[in-house]
């Protein structure tokens, strides 16, 4: 098929010599006449050698895997941002970092849900609650009778229970919900 | 010169013609839509039916959602292309959830007063909808709905975010709320602004007939709540059917009433041109036909012509569009039998040959 005419990139001459080099990352077309073609040869617009082109390629690739891939679904950080939209709970956690501005950006700068909570999530919150409660009183008494170690592993239980930021190590997600297939 | 009192219905549907509640909830454990198998999105259907199945659970979400009769259940694959797009047209499914082919059902009582959605965006899209503005009673169904349907299923909930969902826009509370409107007055006086400014300072979305990405074709917004995370479900009823409904509604009896005062030849012509084109049309096109209902119905909410009512008018901006059309006349083959029978159609409802 032949080309269709394009003049010289530095004359109106046509373009006999069609180059493209990626140069991090961008895509740059030359179109040289003749004359022009000769004069820059063998500098900015010889043939790129073939590695060095397989490795912008593949510097492209990771600019485009770049980010979190979910562990659940398998939803990666180039998928959410082309579709806008998440795979699976898990994705909440795992993109949690991208997900805080576009987040504040969308409601107004809030980050966490003060809405009603399903009845089974709010039997599992009152139990935790309760259970932190008490753990903290536990906590004060031990630190109190100078009980360090005591403290210390009450310490670690708070921590475990505690709801936190998404994406943060160990934090419950979704999982704290009993999963689906209550009977109906 | 002395103007009539314009009516003025208790349920203010002089302006609002409809009133909506949607949720949006996910089935715990299992992919989203947009990350599911085909096998994945019909074990999902198939849990949600399941859980609203029996006649009991069927039964008690009828009665939650205040609405009568059974709920039916419709294949959305199996359906021909135009009843889907009818659906559409009632504002019962979306349009992406009309057009894909997709494991998908759509479950709905007859009287439309409670849908639901299966493999939208969303494992499950509630729907609760009701004529007029009764926004407080539908959000109290809604929430009826979503507690019974909570009894039966696991949904997926973040302790920190709330109900999780599909798209990060929707997560928290998984809420809209919303109004059709009819704002033909405040076009006419160029204060459409007043409304826009508004909803945006309440972080609120305007968008056209059909929802995102429609014109407000024939003068009619919807308006709903757009955050739904860092704020309560009752809150959001209390922007909308507190505030910012009361305001609309206002504001457009507002500048009918100044318009009928200050310029009444000119609204009047227009409605008594509005009403003949729509007696003595042969061909309509929908656009035109929904403009002028649209000056009509100003004429007729501010007692300049007495007929046909709100409600007629309100179920032709429905059954005039081409599905309806197609479906009550299947005989129509290309545009222009479309454009007759609409003609036809809108002839008959204003009482002329």
């Amino acid at each position: 098929m032949a080309a269709p005419f394009r003049s010289c990139d530095h004359c109106a001459k046509p373009a006999v010599v069609h180059n493209t080099v990626i140069v991090n990352g961008k895509v740059i077309e030359h179109h040289l006449c003749e004359e022009h073609a000769a004069a820059v040869s063998g500098q900015a617009v010889g043939p790129v050698p073939i590695n060095a082109l397989l490795g912008q390629l593949a510097q492209v690739g990771a600019a485009r895997a770049r980010g979190p891939t979910c562990p659940s679904c398998g939803l990666t950080f180039h998928d959410f941002k082309s579709t806008g939209l998440l795979g699976c709970a898990r994705c909440y956690d795992t993109f949690a970092a991208t997900l805080v501005p576009v987040l504040e950006r969308a409601h107004g700068g809030a980050t966490q849900d003060v809405g009603r909570v399903p009845p089974e999530a709010d039997v599992a919150l009152k139990h935790r609650n309760e259970q932190l409660e008490r753990l903290s009183r536990e906590l004060a008494a031990a630190v109190a009778a100078e009980q360090y170690e005591e403290a210390a592993r009450l310490r670690d239980m708070i921590h475990a229970l505690r709801p936190q930021a998404p994406g943060a190590p160990g934090a419950g997600g979704a999982g704290t919900v009993p999963p689906r297939g209550s009977a109906p | 010169m002395s103007v009539p009192a314009a009516p003025r219905p208790a349920d203010d549907s002089d302006v609002v013609m409809s009133c909506r509640v949607r949720l949006a909830r996910n089935v715990a454990g299992m992919p989203f839509v947009g990350r599911s198998t085909h096998p994945q999105r019909r074990e999902a259907l198939e849990a949600i039916r399941g859980a609203c199945g029996t006649p009991e659970a069927t039964a008690a979400l009828v009665a939650a959602a205040g609405a009568t009769g059974t709920l039916a259940w419709v294949d959305m694959p199996s359906m021909p292309a135009r009843d889907r797009q009818l659906l559409w047209e009632r504002h019962l499914v979306s349009r992406t959830f009309a057009d894909g082919d997709s494991p998908r059902a759509v479950a709905l009582t007859q009287d439309e007063r409670f849908s639901m959605m299966v493999n939208e965006e969303d494992h499950l899209r509630v729907q609760v909808l009701r004529p007029g503005n009764a926004l407080r009673s539908a959000f109290d169904a809604a929430m009826a709905v979503d507690a019974a349907l909570a009894s039966r299923l696991g949904f997926a909930f973040h302790p920190r975010l709330g109900y999780l969902t599909a798209c990060p826009t929707n997560v928290g509370c998984g809420i809209r709320i919303g109004v059709m409107v009819h704002l033909r007055a405040l076009r006419l006086t160029n204060e459409l602004e007043k409304v826009k400014r508004a909803a945006k300072e309440l972080h609120l979305a305007h968008r056209g007939f059909h929802g995102e990405g429609t014109d407000a074709t024939g003068d009619w917004f919807q308006i709903s709540n757009q955050r739904t995370l860092g704020v309560t479900e009752h809150e959001l009823l209390e922007v909308l059917a507190g505030r910012v409904v009361p305001a609309i509604v206002n504001w457009e009896r507002e500048a009918r009433r100044a318009l009928v005062e200050r310029q009444r030849l000119l609204v009047e012509d227009r409605v008594h041109r509005g009403v003949a084109l729509l007696q003595a049309a042969r061909l309509l096109t929908l656009d035109e036909a929904m403009k002028q209902l649209s000056t009509v119905r100003l004429g007729v909410s501010t007692g300049l012509v007495g007929g046909p009512s709100l409600d007629v008018i309100n179920r032709l901006t429905i059954e005039i569009q081409s599905a309806h059309l197609r479906a009550a006349d299947p005989s129509i083959e290309g545009d222009d039998d479309e454009r007759a029978v609409r003609a036809r159609v809108v002839r008959a409802a204003f009482g002329a040959a």
